[in-house]
């Protein structure tokens, strides 16, 4: 592969938490692997050595890993790292992964680094200090124990000295040692992670969590509270022109024009819906969460380096900042939306992962049955009687952070705390307990929309890519809540999803055959290649990207950005020459990097299958979603359906054998591997007996 | 001497550069024009300083970028975010000074410029800024200070800059919340406040009074009753 001419710091930094000692080596045997995910996949690969441990082990690795692309004004990618290693939330606990935007990933490029690698573990608290490349092992004794905010606050104010927001901050004793108006990034943990809730996040800037992974409390075990990232290092780009040329070009052709927008929300005083959701579409600013009824609260858009759609919230109060998607709508009932934005600001604080809502639907269900409650079959003191008020939810979210009364079952997870109360096997096959696969709250409905279920269900986690979910599901779904006529026919829909991503018009249809068909097959693999090289490999912001369709054309010409854009913003930040077709190819070898990994930790194909309710309730409201029936196009409900065992069964053996995995097992072939020049991986699943059948 | 604003003001258009009047009066050409940050519309998402840097020096740094956009992602709006661009003050006291001229006002377009190659790196320019933090800086790469220039010198943008062009800041910005304007601003020794948000900025749900404190639903009313109910989907 040849040298890349931009975008990479050339440094990685290696932490060693056990004797507080750190090396710096070079990022460029790992750049072939792009960044991010494939980058933090090979570093797990060469620094985890034995991968069956459980996340508490000292010997777990966790990686932090940047992109070529990141700290520089490609559109809605500057912000994202990706940050992996065993985590402690899936159930099973392996090899995992989670994404976090804010200003993490330019300040530890301008750090000097690509990415970095914690391994072992330290016997007391510590936080580290990261300043253009130089590295400094701190005390964290008087900081373990404080919120997220307030250690922050602490940090950034030992190193600036509690200067004035704005100052210019000298970096060394010299004026060549470069100057910064800015805050220091620091990336830490709350009381949560520290207690090992599994639900524990990582933090960074006001709600930026990376928290779908449970490698929050993975740094509580390692006694690891913070790490700051600081630095006047200058990003190098291979061609300025060039990107500054595609970044207004994008600007022109694909932002939400703010003064005049080409597409506008109806006018929320004549709607039955408050219609900001009409964001998920135009990506309007302050569109990704808190949208729904905070209309009459004083805030502005906010968004992470280099964004396009600016789609989070700061408050006058400050105390819910950056607050979107599913965390400002943790407690969507509150009685007041005040105290709905305070849940999401104390989530944020303690460090508990907000997407989890999910949970608290289904113990408030538990308590109106009469299972949860006071004296009841669940005892617990929590005052559901006072569901909606504030002091519920303080004390509901305080128990888990701290680990108190039901909150020590709580905090290892909904999956596991279900099967201590014994009611999993109930439950899951009823679906008041719709948790489809690994521990993760059923998102997405898994029996109708497959390419978020099966791409979930192949990997570790909740997928959460919406780029082919934005236009199948969201476009009909707002467009009915609104009560307005579709803003486009199901028909143009799929022909320029079909158009934008290669793939055939029929991978976009979910009909009741849709769902099982060889081209959804190919459409679920064209997500999880696009999505694990140019989301969490490039660093690209789900929020965004892709962008396969566009509502904020002048002249309503729908042709996203994708796949125009992405090649030419990686070699504009690289120099480097990268088909579409190439770079999808890169997503399936990452893919299948992690795929080996999982089967080493002891994956099986038996594993690969949803909760019961996912084959025997049918769905019973509308979800929309586009479908092809009797020669048309539609969007439908698709009411009363449910995922036959049968043809799911077929689904894996047919997608093995499509990704280059073995067709009964699932894990990836020697020839496969070595295709990929990954023959150490193929070595690593022969010793572990894997082949045995090959 | 006069007092800054006011006598740039008085000769706004008037095709001189600078020059000294009767009893010591200096006085100099207006910019061409000026960068208006709307400080309560900016959603703080850095892409002015990297294409800044970027268009200037051909690779991203934020402290090189001679707009600095300072956040306290924790903070309240509207002064979590703060906007910090050179003014092209009527009265440069960074061009007052510079020993050297080196700091200048360029003749063609009256925009306050650095001649690096004249600069001494004395930093006086950088202490003569009326604003604080100085909107003059010390690049520490190249040795040298600088200050906005309207983009009048962008070697990595392939469009014109300066006055008569465009510049990078506000080709990039997603808000629309910087401005350029050839018409001096009212200001005071603060600098000017502006408001670039019209009814559509109301229509997403943001206050578009002077001051940010007017909530949206009062400009354009909803129905309280629509909100989302239990159960529906996150993103």
């Amino acid at each position: 592969m040849a040298k890349a001419m931009g975008g990479y710091m050339g440094k990685i930094l290696i932490l060693n938490l056990t004797d507080k000692s750190y090396e710096i080596i070079d990022s460029e045997p790992y750049q072939k692997y792009g960044g991010g995910h494939g980058m933090g996949t090979a570093l797990f690969w060469d620094y985890c050595k034995d991968k069956t441990i459980g996340p508490f082990d000292p010997g777990n690795v966790v990686t932090i890993s940047s992109s070529p692309l990141s700290g520089t004004p490609v559109p809605a990618g500057a912000a994202r790292v990706e940050i992996q290693g065993i985590g402690s939330f899936a159930d099973p606990e392996w090899f995992t992964r989670s994404n976090i935007g804010g200003r993490i990933a330019e300040s530890m490029k301008t750090a000097g680094f690509d990415a970095t690698v914690i391994t072992g573990a330290s016997s007391d608290p510590v936080w580290v200090e990261v300043q253009n490349e130089e590295v400094v092992f701190h005390d964290a004794s008087d900081i373990w124990g404080k919120w997220t905010d307030d250690t922050q606050e602490t940090i950034w104010n030992l190193i600036l000295d509690n200067a004035e927001d704005g100052s210019w901050h000298d970096m060394g004793s010299t004026r060549d040692s470069g100057r910064s108006t800015q805050k220091p990034a620091v990336i830490c943990i709350g009381p949560a992670s520290e207690n090992l809730a599994r639900s524990g996040t990582i933090t960074t800037d006001g709600a930026h969590q990376a928290g779908q992974s449970g490698l929050g409390a993975v740094w509580g075990s390692k006694k690891l509270k913070a790490i700051s990232f600081f630095g006047t290092k200058s990003i190098p780009v291979a061609d300025p022109a060039a990107l500054l040329e595609l970044r207004m070009e994008y600007q022109k052709r694909f932002v939400y024009k703010v003064d005049n927008p080409s597409y506008e929300q109806p006018d929320p005083g004549a709607t039955t819906y408050d219609a900001r959701i009409f964001g998920t579409l135009t990506r309007q600013p302050g569109s990704g969460g808190a949208h729904w009824t905070s209309r009459d609260l004083l805030a502005r858009p906010y968004g992470c380096p280099g964004c396009t759609r600016n789609c989070r919230h700061n408050f006058d109060d400050g105390f819910a900042n950056g607050t979107m998607c599913a965390a400002s709508m943790y407690y969507l009932t509150a009685d007041k939306k005040e105290d709905m934005l305070y849940a999401a600001g104390l989530l944020n604080k303690l460090g508990i992962n907000g997407f989890d809502r999910g949970f608290l639907d289904y113990l408030r269900a538990l308590y109106k049955m009469g299972i949860l409650g006071k004296g009841k079959e669940i005892d617990t003191d929590l005052p559901f009687d006072k569901y909606g008020s504030r002091e519920f939810i303080e004390e509901f979210l305080y128990s888990i952070a701290y680990r108190k009364g039901l909150g020590d079952t709580m905090a290892e997870g909904p999956a596991r705390a279900v099967k201590t109360w014994g009611r999993w096997d109930e439950d899951t096959k009823s679906g008041l307990f719709p948790y489809p696969q690994w521990n993760y709250y059923q998102h997405y409905d898994p029996r109708l929309e497959v390419e978020w279920s099966y791409g979930s269900v192949f990997t570790d986690r909740d997928i959460n890519e919406h780029g082919i979910n934005a236009h199948v599901h969201w476009l009909p779904t707002i467009c009915n809540l609104s009560k307005i006529d579709y803003l486009l026919p199901a028909k143009d829909v799929v022909e320029r999803l079909a158009k934008s991503t290669g793939l055939d018009v029929m991978g976009f249809n979910y009909s009741n055959e849709g769902i099982y068909s060889d081209e959804k097959l190919e459409t679920v693999a064209w997500m999880r290649h696009y999505g694990r090289f140019w989301l969490s490999s490039m660093g690209l912001c789900d929020s965004v990207w892709p962008t396969l369709l566009n509502y904020n054309d002048p002249d309503w010409d729908t042709t996203g950005a994708t796949p125009d854009f992405e090649p030419r913003m990686y070699k504009a930040v690289t120099g480097l020459d990268l088909s579409f077709e190439e770079s999808l190819e890169i997503g399936r070898k990452i893919f299948m990097m992690d795929r080996t990994i999982w089967y080493l930790q002891g994956r099986t194909r038996e594993m690969e299958t949803f909760a019961d309710y996912v084959f025997e309730v049918p769905t019973s409201t509308d979800y929309w979603l586009t479908v092809y029936e009797d020669g048309e196009w539609k969007f439908d409900g698709c009411k009363g359906r449910t995922l036959d065992r049968k043809k799911f069964e077929d689904v894996k053996t047919r997608f093995y054998k499509l990704e280059g995995w073995d067709e009964e097992g699932g894990w990836p072939t020697r020839k496969s591997l070595e295709s990929f020049d990954l023959a150490d991986y193929a070595n690593a699943l022969e010793e572990a007996g894997i082949y045995k059948g090959e | 001497m006069l007092g800054g604003v006011g006598i740039g003001a008085l000769l706004a258009g008037s095709g001189t550069a600078a020059w000294f009047m009767g009893n010591g009066v200096y006085a100099v050409e207006t910019s061409g024009g000026y960068l208006l940050v709307d400080t309560k519309k900016c959603a703080g998402c850095e892409t002015c300083m990297m294409a800044c840097s970027l268009a200037h020096h051909g690779h991203v740094n934020r402290s090189l970028s001679r707009i600095q956009i300072k956040k306290n992602p924790l903070g309240c709006f509207p002064n979590e975010i703060g906007q910090m661009q050179c003014r092209q003050c009527a009265d440069p006291g960074c061009v007052k000074a510079c020993p050297t001229g080196a700091m200048h006002v360029d003749p063609d377009t009256g925009v306050r410029m650095v001649d690096e190659r004249m600069c001494i790196g004395c930093e006086s320019c950088v202490a003569g800024c009326l604003f604080t933090p100085s909107r003059v800086q010390w690049n520490f790469e190249e040795r040298h200070v600088q200050k906005c220039d309207l983009c009048t010198n962008t070697p990595y943008m392939t469009e014109e800059g300066g006055p008569g062009g465009c510049q990078a800041c506000v080709s990039v910005c997603p808000v629309s919340a910087i401005k350029f304007t050839t018409e001096l601003p009212e200001q005071d020794d603060s600098g000017y406040e502006v408001n670039l948000r019209n009814e559509h900025w109301a229509i997403i749900g943001f206050p578009v009074d002077d001051e940010g404190a007017v909530p949206s639903d009062v400009s354009v009313p909803v129905d309280p009753s629509n909100i989302a109910k239990e159960g529906e989907e996150a993103w």
